[in-house]
C-alpha cells in the first residue's frame, strides 16, 4: 500500500514537471519584481521572470496587462509577447493616460499566459490621486502645452462640495465623487507668465505654459578657422515658455553650450560652433533643438574644405603711402590662412566712386594699390575668400583711410667716415614731399635688441645724421619724414657690425666704366644676392667726400651716373653694392675721372738728382695718384746740355706710375737741364725741371783718395811701432859689430832683442821676430831680371806702383823662401858674404816677369782678397826656424818689398 | 511712568506733524497699491471679479477699543513691517518662478509700492518713537508664512493676497494716522486729571 502511494505521488510529480510550469491550470511562470513608475501622464511597468519553471517555456509567453481607473468602467488592456530567448530578461510596458495621473488613482494588473494557462494576477498601484489625498485643486499643475492642443484637466473639489451647474465653455464631466474633468483648448500662447486654468465656479486653478516646440530650420554648416565647424540656422523665435523651458541644442550629439562662442542666438539666427577634425569629404551635420514641447532635427550635408568662410582681414594698415601707390597690409587672425589660396576684393572709394580690384595669393596679406590719384583721399576696405570652391566672401574689413599727400618714402643711404656712420637721405623734391616737410625722424636700434632699445632723434632741414654706433653690433636705421598731412613710409637700412666700406678684399672686379660726356656709364655683373636691386655710390677720392648714390632695380645691371657735382680732373671712387634684405653687400669698387685734365706743372715738387760716375739719377718723392687730375701711366725724363740749342735730345722713361726715379746714363761732363713729366691720357704733363752740373773730379775721388788715406794710415802705424821699439831695432839693425864683417852670434839667443809681439797679425801663437837689415849686392847676379843699377832692395814704395793681383794663400811648410823668379832661367845665387849665404833658388820654371811671393806657411789670416786699383805696400815678416838640411841656416826676418816695375 | 507721560507730552506736537505726514504717505501708498493690483490682475489674466478667500497673512493682535494710541501705532507699525517682508519675498519669488526678465509697468509699480511702504514704515517708526519716547521694538516675524507656495497658480494667488494685505493695512494706516491728532489732543487734556487723581491717591 505504502509503495503504491509513493508511486502515485511520484507520477503526479512527474506529470507536474512535464507540464511546463502548469500546475492544476495555473501557470507558475509569472511576472516577478514588478516596478511601476510614472511621469506626467505616462505609466511604465517593468518586470522579469525568474521562476525556474519559465525555463521550460519553449513558445511565446504572453503577458496580459489591465489598467484600472475610475473614469472608465471598461478596463484598458494590453499584451506583451515574450519570445523564448527573451525569457529571463527585463520587460516593460507603458501607457499614456489622457488625464494627469494626479486626477485619480491608477492601478495596473499583470499576469502571464501560456498554452491557455495563466498565472495569477499581480497588481501594482500607481499615483493614489489627489482626491484620495484630500488635496482639492486643478490638475495637472504647471504643465507645458503646445499652442492649439487640447487637454483634459481634472478638478478635485473639496469633500462635500459639488457643482451646481456647468458654467463656461468647459464641459465638465464627473469622474468620481469629488473629481470632475474638463477639456481646455490651448488657443493662446502664454504671455508674461503661465496661463491660468480655472476649475469653473471655483477659485481653484492651475497654471499652464502654452507655447511652441522648437521651430528652427535651414541648417548650414561651414568652417571659419579650418579647425572648427560653425553651423547656422534660422532661429524659430523665442517661445513664450523659453524662460521656463529653454531650447537645448545638440550638434552631432554634443551639446552646444552658451558662452565661449559655442551657442549664440542673434536675432533670427542661431549659431553653434564646435572643434572638429577637418576630414575631407562630405559629412552629415545634424543639429537637434529640443524643449519641453518637442524636438526638431536639422540636417546639412557638407564638405567643410569646400565651405570655408574666411574671417575678415584684421589690422588693416596703409603701410606705405605714396603719391600714386599705396601698400595695404593686413593680418589674419587664423594661422591656417597662411597656407590657403586666397583671393581678395579691395574696395577703393573716393568721393562717390567705388572700385573693386581683385588680388590673388597664398596667404595673401598685403597688396599694392597702384594708379592712385595724388593729393587724394581714399577709403579702402578688403574682403577675402578661398580661390577654389569659394563658399562665401568674408565680411568687409574695417575701412582704412589715407591721403596720398604724405611724403614719399625717403631714399636713404649710409657712409662710413672714420668710426662714425653718416646716415644720408635725399631731401624730397616738390613732387615727393606733397607738402611742406616738417622734419626727419631717424630711429636706430641693435638688430639683436628687437625693438627694446630703440633710439631716435629728429632732424630739421638737414639731409644727414652722424651716428656713433658700436661697430661690433649690427644696427637697423629707419628714417621717416613728415609733412603737415602725416608721416612717410619708413625707409630702413642695415648697418652691419663691420664696416663694409673698408672690406673690399674679396670682391671681384666685375664692373666696367665708360665715360660719357660728363657722366659715367657703369655696368656690372648680376649678383644673386641683389634681391632688392643695386646701389651705386660715388665720392671724390680726396678732399671732402659727401657720397652720392643711385638705386637700381634688381633686373638692371647698368646705370648712367650723373651728378651736378661732377668736376673734370677729379678722381671718383665708384662702388657697386647689392641691395639685400640685410646690409648692402659691396660688389665692386673702381676709380675714374669724368674727364681727365692735364696735370699742372710742378708735379714733382721734391725733384732731386745725384751723379753716379757719368750717370745722373733724377728722383722724387712718391706721387699721390689720387690727387692728380688724370691717371699717371708712367714718367719720362728729358735732358739737354744747357748750352745746346737742341731740346729733348735724349730721354728716359718708365710706365710704372709708382716709380720714383729715372736715370740718364753716360753723360759727358757738362751742365744739363733735366725735365720730368708724367705720362697721362691727355699727354705728358706735370712738367718739373732741374739743372745739373756734372763734376769732373767726381770720378777720381774714390780710386785716389781712399788708397792714399790707407797708405798714410799704415805708415803712421809702422812709425809708431818703430818709435816704441827703437832700441831693439837699433840693436838689431846696427849691432856693435865691426864693419863690414858680419858675424853671427855664437848663441842664437844672446844677441836677440827681446821678442816683439806683433799684435797686428792675428797669429795663432806669439811669434818672436828677429829684425835685421839685409843688404845685398845684385851686381853679381847674371840674370837680367835684377836691376842693373844696383839699387838697393829697400823699403821704398815705387811711386804709383801697386800689386794688381791677389795674394796667394800660404799653405806649406813653415820654411819660407824668398824666391825671385827669373824668367829666363832658374838660377842660384849666393851672397858674397860667406857668413851670410843666402840661398837663392829659382822657382819651378815659372816665367812670370816680376817678382812674386810664393805661398808660405799660413801664419794666420791670409791675404787672399783682391783689392783692385790699390797701391799696396806689403811687408811680410817671417820667422824661420833653423833646419839642419836647410841650404841656408839663417834665423832672420826678411822684409820683402815689391820690386818696382 | 510719570517720566514717560512727560516725554509723551513734549513730543505731542512732533507727533501730530509726523502723523499727518505719515497719513499722506499712506494715502499715496494706497493709490499706488490699487494701481499695482490692477496691473497684476491684468498681467495674470484675473477676471474683474476675481477674488481670493479672506484671511490675513499678517499676524497682529486683534483691534480693540482698549488699545491706547501707542499700542495702536505699534500694531500698525508691526503689520506694515510684516507687509514689507511679505512684499519683498513675493517680489523675489515672483521673479524667480514667474518672471521673464522684463521690466514693464508692473515691475516698476511693484518697486514703487515697496519703496513707499518703506517710507511709511520710517514715518510710523518715528511717530511711535515720538509718542512712546523709547526705541521702537522690532516686531517679531515668527509665524509669518514667508516662504510661499511652490505651485505657480497658488503662488500667483499668494502674491495677490500679499498685495491685498498691503492694500488693507495701508487703508488701516490711513484711518489710524488720520485719527491720531484728535486722540493725542484728547489725551493731552486728560493727562492733568490723571496726574492729580494719582497724586491724591498717594
Amino acid at each position: 500500500m505504502m509503495i503504491t502511494w509513493i508511486i502515485l505521488v511520484s507520477l503526479v510529480c512527474k506529470s507536474t514537471q512535464h507540464g511546463n510550469g502548469q500546475e492544476n491550470g495555473v501557470l507558475q511562470c509569472g511576472p516577478q519584481n514588478l516596478t511601476l513608475t510614472s511621469s506626467d501622464q505616462m505609466i511604465m511597468l517593468t518586470w522579469t521572470e525568474d521562476d525556474p519553471s519559465c525555463s521550460a517555456v519553449h513558445d511565446v509567453l504572453v503577458y496580459e496587462l489591465v489598467v484600472l481607473k475610475p473614469d472608465s468602467s471598461i478596463p484598458l488592456t494590453g499584451e506583451v509577447s515574450v519570445m523564448p530567448d527573451q525569457i529571463g530578461s527585463s520587460h516593460s510596458w507603458n501607457w499614456i493616460s489622457p488625464f494627469a495621473l494626479e486626477c485619480f488613482s491608477h492601478s495596473v494588473r499583470i499576469r502571464s499566459r501560456y498554452n491557455k494557462q495563466t498565472s495569477p494576477w499581480k497588481q501594482e498601484h500607481t499615483h493614489p490621486g489627489m482626491e484620495n489625498l484630500k488635496r482639492p485643486g486643478v490638475y495637472p499643475k504647471d504643465r507645458f502645452f503646445e499652442v492649439g492642443s487640447n487637454f483634459t484637466f481634472c478638478c478635485i473639489l473639496p469633500a462635500g462640495e459639488i457643482f451646481n451647474n456647468t458654467p463656461g465653455s468647459s464641459k465638465l464631466r464627473r469622474i468620481s465623487n469629488q473629481t470632475y474633468a474638463f477639456t481646455v483648448h490651448m488657443t493662446q500662447a502664454s504671455n508674461y507668465t503661465c496661463n491660468n486654468v480655472y476649475c469653473p465656479s471655483t477659485e481653484h486653478g492651475a497654471c499652464a505654459y502654452i507655447g511652441y516646440p522648437p521651430q528652427d530650420k535651414d541648417l548650414q554648416c561651414e568652417t571659419r578657422d579650418l579647425q572648427s565647424v560653425e553651423c547656422h540656422w534660422t532661429f524659430g523665435g523665442d517661445s513664450p515658455v523659453s524662460h521656463k523651458s529653454p531650447t537645448v541644442y545638440h550638434l552631432l550629439g554634443r551639446e552646444c553650450r552658451e558662452g565661449g562662442g559655442g551657442l549664440e542666438i542673434r536675432g533670427d539666427e542661431g549659431r553653434c560652433k564646435m572643434e572638429v577634425e577637418m576630414d575631407s569629404g562630405e559629412i552629415n551635420w545634424t543639429l537637434t533643438a529640443e524643449n519641453k514641447l518637442g524636438k526638431v532635427e536639422l540636417l546639412d550635408r557638407a564638405d567643410l574644405i569646400k565651405r570655408v568662410h574666411m574671417i575678415a582681414p584684421n589690422t588693416m594698415t596703409a603701410s606705405t603711402v605714396n603719391a600714386r601707390n599705396v601698400t595695404l597690409e593686413w593680418e589674419w587672425t587664423v594661422p591656417h590662412y597662411s597656407n590657403l589660396k586666397i583671393k581678395c576684393h579691395v574696395n577703393i572709394s573716393h568721393g562717390e566712386t567705388h572700385t573693386i580690384r581683385e588680388y590673388f595669393g597664398v596667404g595673401l596679406n598685403f597688396t599694392v594699390l597702384n594708379d592712385l590719384i595724388p593729393y587724394w583721399k581714399y577709403n579702402v576696405t578688403v574682403r577675402c575668400g578661398t580661390t577654389h570652391h569659394l563658399w562665401k566672401w568674408s565680411e568687409w574689413s574695417t575701412t582704412v583711410n589715407f591721403h596720398t599727400r604724405v611724403p614719399d618714402a625717403l631714399d636713404v643711404w649710409r657712409q662710413a667716415v672714420g668710426d662714425k656712420i653718416i646716415i644720408i637721405w635725399k631731401m624730397p623734391l616738390a613732387n615727393q614731399s606733397h607738402g611742406n616737410i616738417k622734419d626727419y625722424r631717424v630711429t636706430w636700434e641693435k638688430t639683436r635688441s628687437q625693438g627694446k632699445e630703440q633710439q631716435h632723434t629728429t632732424v630739421y632741414n638737414n639731409d644727414s645724421l652722424a651716428l656713433s654706433l658700436d661697430m661690433t653690433e649690427e644696427y637697423i636705421v629707419t628714417v621717416t619724414t613728415r609733412n603737415e598731412y602725416g608721416s612717410s613710409s619708413p625707409s630702413t637700412i642695415t648697418i652691419p657690425s663691420r664696416n663694409p666700406v673698408s672690406d673690399g678684399t674679396e670682391r671681384a672686379n666685375t664692373s666696367w666704366i665708360v665715360r660719357s660726356s660728363g657722366s659715367f656709364n657703369l655696368s656690372w655683373s648680376p649678383s644673386p644676392a641683389a634681391s632688392c636691386g643695386y646701389i651705386v655710390d660715388w665720392c671724390p677720392t680726396v678732399g671732402h667726400c659727401k657720397v652720392e648714390w643711385l638705386k637700381v632695380s634688381p633686373n638692371q645691371t647698368n646705370a648712367r651716373i650723373f651728378s651736378k657735382n661732377f668736376t673734370d680732373g677729379v678722381r671718383y671712387l665708384i662702388s657697386v653694392y647689392a641691395c639685400t634684405q640685410e646690409a648692402p653687400v659691396l660688389l665692386d669698387r673702381s676709380e675714374d675721372y669724368v674727364r681727365e685734365t692735364r696735370i699742372k706743372d710742378g708735379l714733382f715738387q721734391s725733384l732731386k738728382w745725384k751723379q753716379k760716375d757719368s750717370d745722373v739719377e733724377v728722383y722724387w718723392d712718391p706721387i699721390n695718384q689720387r690727387e692728380q687730375s688724370a691717371f699717371i701711366r708712367g714718367y719720362v725724363l728729358y735732358w739737354w746740355e744747357n748750352d745746346s740749342s737742341e731740346k729733348f735730345s735724349t730721354n728716359a722713361s718708365t710706365v710704372n706710375p709708382e716709380d720714383t726715379s729715372l736715370t740718364a746714363r753716360k753723360l759727358p761732363i757738362n751742365n744739363y737741364k733735366f725735365i720730368v713729366m708724367a705720362k697721362t691720357a691727355v699727354g705728358e704733363c706735370g712738367t718739373t725741371n732741374i739743372t745739373v752740373t756734372l763734376n769732373p773730379l767726381n770720378n777720381l775721388v774714390k780710386p785716389v783718395l781712399i788708397p792714399l788715406l790707407t797708405v798714410f794710415g799704415l805708415l803712421s802705424l809702422i812709425t809708431i811701432l818703430c818709435y816704441q821699439h827703437w832700441t831693439c831695432i837699433k840693436q838689431k839693425v846696427y849691432p856693435p859689430v865691426p864693419e863690414p864683417v858680419l858675424t853671427w852670434p855664437t848663441s842664437p839667443g844672446e844677441n836677440r832683442c827681446r821678442p816683439l809681439h806683433v799684435d797686428q797679425y792675428p797669429y795663432n801663437e806669439p811669434e818672436f821676430l828677429d829684425v835685421s837689415e839685409l843688404h845685398y849686392n845684385l851686381g853679381q847676379v847674371v840674370n837680367g831680371n835684377v836691376s842693373e843699377d844696383y839699387k838697393p832692395f829697400a823699403s821704398t814704395q815705387t811711386p804709383g806702383g801697386y800689386i794688381n793681383q791677389p795674394l796667394k794663400k800660404s799653405t806649406s811648410p813653415p820654411l819660407t823662401l824668398l824666391t825671385i823668379d827669373a824668367p829666363s832661367s832658374p838660377f842660384r845665387s849666393v851672397f858674397s858674404n860667406p857668413s851670410y849665404n843666402l840661398l837663392m833658388e829659382t822657382g819651378d820654371q815659372q816665367s812670370s816677369p816680376g817678382p812674386r811671393l810664393q805661398e808660405g806657411t799660413p801664419l794666420g789670416r791670409s791675404f787672399s782678397e783682391y783689392q783692385p786699383q790699390s797701391n799696396t805696400q806689403t811687408f811680410n815678416l817671417f820667422q824661420t826656424t833653423e833646419e839642419p838640411r836647410s841650404p841656408m841656416s839663417c834665423d832672420s826676418t826678411y822684409i820683402v818689398l815689391p820690386k818696382s816695375t | 511712568m510719570a517720566a514717560r507721560r512727560t516725554r509723551r507730552m513734549i513730543g505731542s506736537d512732533v507727533s501730530r506733524t509726523t502723523a499727518a505726514r505719515a497719513a499722506a504717505i499712506a494715502e499715496q501708498l494706497r493709490y499706488e497699491c490699487s494701481i499695482l493690483l490692477e496691473l497684476y490682475k491684468k498681467r495674470e489674466s484675473f477676471s474683474a471679479d476675481f477674488s481670493v478667500a479672506d484671511g490675513r497673512l499678517v499676524s497682529v493682535p486683534p483691534p480693540s477699543s482698549q488699545l491706547d494710541t501707542r499700542d495702536k501705532l505699534w500694531r500698525l507699525h508691526s503689520a506694515l513691517l510684516q507687509c514689507r517682508s511679505l512684499l519683498e519675498r513675493a517680489i523675489n519669488k515672483e521673479e524667480a518662478e514667474l518672471g521673464d526678465g522684463r521690466k514693464a509697468d508692473y515691475e516698476t509699480q511693484r518697486k514703487k509700492v515697496k519703496d513707499r511702504l518703506s517710507l511709511l514704515l520710517i514715518n510710523t517708526g518715528e511717530l511711535l518713537k515720538a509718542v512712546d519716547g523709547t526705541a521702537v521694538p522690532t516686531p517679531s516675524l515668527d509665524g509669518l508664512e514667508i516662504d510661499g507656495p511652490t505651485v505657480l497658480f497658488e503662488l500667483k494667488l499668494w502674491v495677490y493676497r500679499i498685495y491685498k494685505e498691503v492694500d488693507y493695512w495701508t487703508k488701516t494706516a490711513i484711518t489710524t494716522l488720520q485719527a491720531l491728532p484728535s486722540v493725542l489732543a484728547k489725551e493731552r487734556v486728560m493727562a492733568p486729571r490723571l496726574r492729580s487723581t494719582r497724586s491724591a491717591r498717594r
